[in-house]
């Protein structure tokens, strides 16, 4: 009859042994929104992948740092990055006001555009998309989601119902069940979707202005966004960093 | 062969994997809460009088708050306060287990107030010390008659421990999630999910049956439970 | 006079209003059988488990051997209650445990014997209580005749220095009574020292050196049972005598 407890102390066991990080060399944890591609998101076997994280890549091997890539939950990243559960995001994040009074950002590497994703058949523009009575998609904790909350809802006074999601994608799931009129997100991701699921299109951006995308560490770690910023202004010299837009971004 | 299904038999070995994560968890939570769970249930049957209403603030404070606020208020409060650093996975299975030590210790509670008063008058007029009755005589028999509401709150973690994706834990649920964003599959990769976590579900819930059966007493009737 | 092996002197005990003993006293030498008879609600059970603090008297005094119990402190009463068998009416057996092991767990775990050593004398005491082919059998599998020979065989394995037996047929089918009282006159030929309470009157009047009456929570009178049922001084246990031997000389 002992036998379950000594299950027990066996399974108590394995999450002692399998939970300390090894202290031996300092891995840099990335942080990432594996939601997000093409900027991050993981492969068919489960690696994580995306421009966000080949980039970094390089950037550690010529810096000389070990980084591992490891999914968060967006909305509380920056919480994350401040507990020291991660120590960097490399994942498409905006570089805002907002976040600049908790963490340091790497000089921009990217510009965005915002833009508004609707069902192919739909015949709407974005004005219509707007529209009083409309619902619209947002990736929740994202800058476009304070945005269109403060300037379009609160200040213009526009009489659309905001809907929060978890991710980009699953606010796209929605526009094609019809559930909300159109979503708002980042150009690369919409485009990321064109392109794997036809049935939707980018109906033009909504008046929010283009954010730069930026690497986001502790405001102490100054050394360490010094390797970064070393790093990604040599990468994005070469070669590499063309082939990485081709890659990922702009595919066709 | 359709896309849908390409894409789940795709992720298979990738969910599978997170299905393995998710056993850890939850086998490493109910491991982790019986081992508080049980002196609670006998402190609040047995201890001094001060201590049984801590015991029912400790079972009441925890069966009182949503997962997701602990998982938060743990990983992100008590842990920087604290300053450790503990990982998601390390935090999933210590709130999960807290969580469930409330839950187990009433199930042992009730299984041990079930036995015959005898039982401990027996072993007491045998010279026994409270301590080796209750080790000895009482917690065989009432962990005995607890199998089923272990069962009952097996599936409940399993099923808890989906939430832990939130703190970026790679169960199924989170892998689940990750795959569907890359691949646009939603419906046939959830229910994909949904099916493992059936399939676990049955096999903990059989597994803990055949344990049942296994050191049940001869002779002696459950059908009372 | 020889000093009494066990004495209690003024137990009282009462649950809320109602008082169960009212300062009951009694001593039992070496060897002696002591019968507590009286109706039901008297306090005879309550003052056997009073004996050995299974109940704590909220008055009164024991001795064992001349020696005082104070039985607040822990291992004294741990170590008084190995020497003070008893047996109860509903037997009591550990459920989870075969008859066996029932008679081996004490001596494993507070006699502190070797598994071995505890096999051996829990075989003996099984096979001189008749049982020497059930000792693998749980005890939902035994008949109730059968498993207060367990339990008796389970107290005799503690080397008592007296017994304490707390109605031990009251809950059996008739047939299976005989089988239990024989072990208990065994018993008593070989020099064990017993206090019962029992309605057999017929056992009582053949093998009791002493007959105690209780009432209400005193002890009405006691006496040798050729006295207190043939010629008792006190009308109330004349009263219930010939009662008792009225309901219980035929289905003996």
């Amino acid at each position: 009859m002992r036998k379950p407890w000594h299950l027990a102390a066996v399974a108590v066991l394995c999450f002692f042994l399998l939970s300390p990080a090894d202290a031996a060399e300092k891995v840099y944890i990335n942080g990432i929104d594996a939601n997000f591609p093409p900027f991050a998101y993981v492969d068919k076997k489960g690696v994580p992948d995306g421009f966000d994280i080949k980039a970094l890549d390089w950037i550690a091997k010529d810096q000389g740092f070990k980084v591992k890539h490891q999914p968060q939950d967006w909305d509380s990243i920056v919480p994350s990055l401040l507990a020291r559960k991660i120590d960097i995001v490399a994942s498409g994040m905006s570089i805002t006001d907002a976040r600049k009074k908790q963490v340091n950002f790497s000089t921009p590497y990217w510009k965005i555009k915002q833009v508004l994703v609707a069902k192919k058949d739909a015949r709407l523009t974005v004005e219509q998309a707007l529209a009083a009575g409309n619902r619209i998609g947002v990736q929740r904790g994202t800058t476009e989601a304070k945005w269109i909350d403060e300037n379009l809802i609160r200040k213009k006074g526009l009489k659309f119902q905001l809907v929060q999601y978890d991710s980009a994608p699953m606010a796209i799931e929605d526009v094609l069940n019809g559930r909300i009129a159109a979503a708002a997100m980042d150009d690369a991701p919409a485009m990321d979707a064109v392109s794997k699921k036809k049935a939707v299109k980018i109906l033009g951006t909504f008046g929010m202005p283009d954010e730069l995308f930026g690497y986001a560490v502790r405001k102490e770690d100054t050394a360490f966004l010094n390797r970064i910023n070393a790093g990604l202004t040599k990468l994005m010299k070469t070669p590499y960093w063309k082939e990485l837009v081709k890659t990922y971004i702009n595919k066709k | 062969m359709p896309e849908s299904l390409l894409a789940v038999l795709d992720a298979l070995p990738y969910l599978l994997e997170g299905s393995f994560i998710t056993l850890v968890v939850v086998l490493g939570a109910m491991g982790f809460g019986f081992c508080l769970a049980v002196p609670l249930a006998v402190a609040q049957v047995y201890g001094p009088r001060w201590l049984r209403p801590l015991v029912a603030l400790y079972v009441w404070f925890f069966r009182g708050i949503p997962l997701l606020v602990f998982l938060f208020l743990f990983y992100f409060g008590l842990c920087t306060a604290l300053d450790i650093n503990l990982s998601a996975f390390t935090v999933a299975v210590v709130v999960l287990g807290l969580i469930s030590a409330a839950y187990q210790s009433q199930i042992f509670r009730g299984a041990i107030m079930s036995l015959p008063e005898g039982q401990l008058k027996a072993a007491r007029a045998l010279g026994m010390s409270d301590a080796k009755a209750i080790l000895f005589i009482i917690l065989p028999q009432a962990l005995r008659l607890s199998i089923p509401g272990w069962s009952n709150e097996y599936s409940i973690i399993l099923k808890d421990s989906a939430v832990t994706y939130a703190l970026g834990v790679a169960e199924i649920m989170a892998r689940t999630h990750f795959v569907a964003t890359r691949t646009y599959q939603h419906m046939p990769l959830y229910a994909a999910a949904g099916a493992i976590f059936l399939v676990l579900t049955w096999l903990g819930i059989r597994g803990l049956r055949y344990l049942e059966e296994k050191v049940r007493i001869p002779g002696y009737s459950h059908h009372e439970f | 006079m020889e000093e009494p092996i066990l004495k209690v002197e003024g137990i009282k005990k009462r649950y809320g209003k109602k008082e169960i003993l009212r300062g009951t006293s009694l001593s039992i030498r070496r060897g002696e059988l002591k019968i507590l008879i009286g109706p039901s609600g008297a306090g005879k059970s309550t003052l056997l488990q009073c004996i050995n603090f299974l109940v704590r008297p909220d008055a009164g005094r024991v001795w064992l051997e001349g020696k005082e119990i104070h039985h607040a402190q822990g291992r004294e009463l741990h170590h008084y209650r190995q020497q003070v068998g008893m047996i109860f009416q509903d037997f009591n057996l550990f459920d989870h445990l075969t008859a066996l092991r029932n008679v081996e767990i004490a001596l494993v775990k507070v006699r502190r014997m070797s598994r071995n050593e505890a096999h051996d004398r829990a075989m003996a005491e099984l096979e001189r209580v008749g049982l020497g082919d059930h000792v693998q059998k749980y005890p939902a599998q035994l008949s109730g005749g059968q498993k207060q020979r367990v339990s008796i065989a389970r107290a005799l394995a503690m080397d008592p220095k007296v017994m304490l037996l707390d109605e031990p047929t009251s809950a059996l089918d008739p047939e299976l009574i005989g089988e239990v009282l024989a072990v208990i006159r065994d018993l008593g030929e070989l020099g064990m020292t017993m206090l019962m309470a029992t309605h057999q009157i017929a056992f009582a009047q053949a093998l009791a050196n002493e007959i105690v009456f209780m009432e209400d929570g005193l002890i009405v009178e006691a006496g040798p049972p050729e006295k207190i049922f043939g010629c008792a001084e006190n009308e109330r246990t004349r009263e219930f005598c010939s009662k008792v031997m009225e309901l219980y000389t035929d289905n003996r």
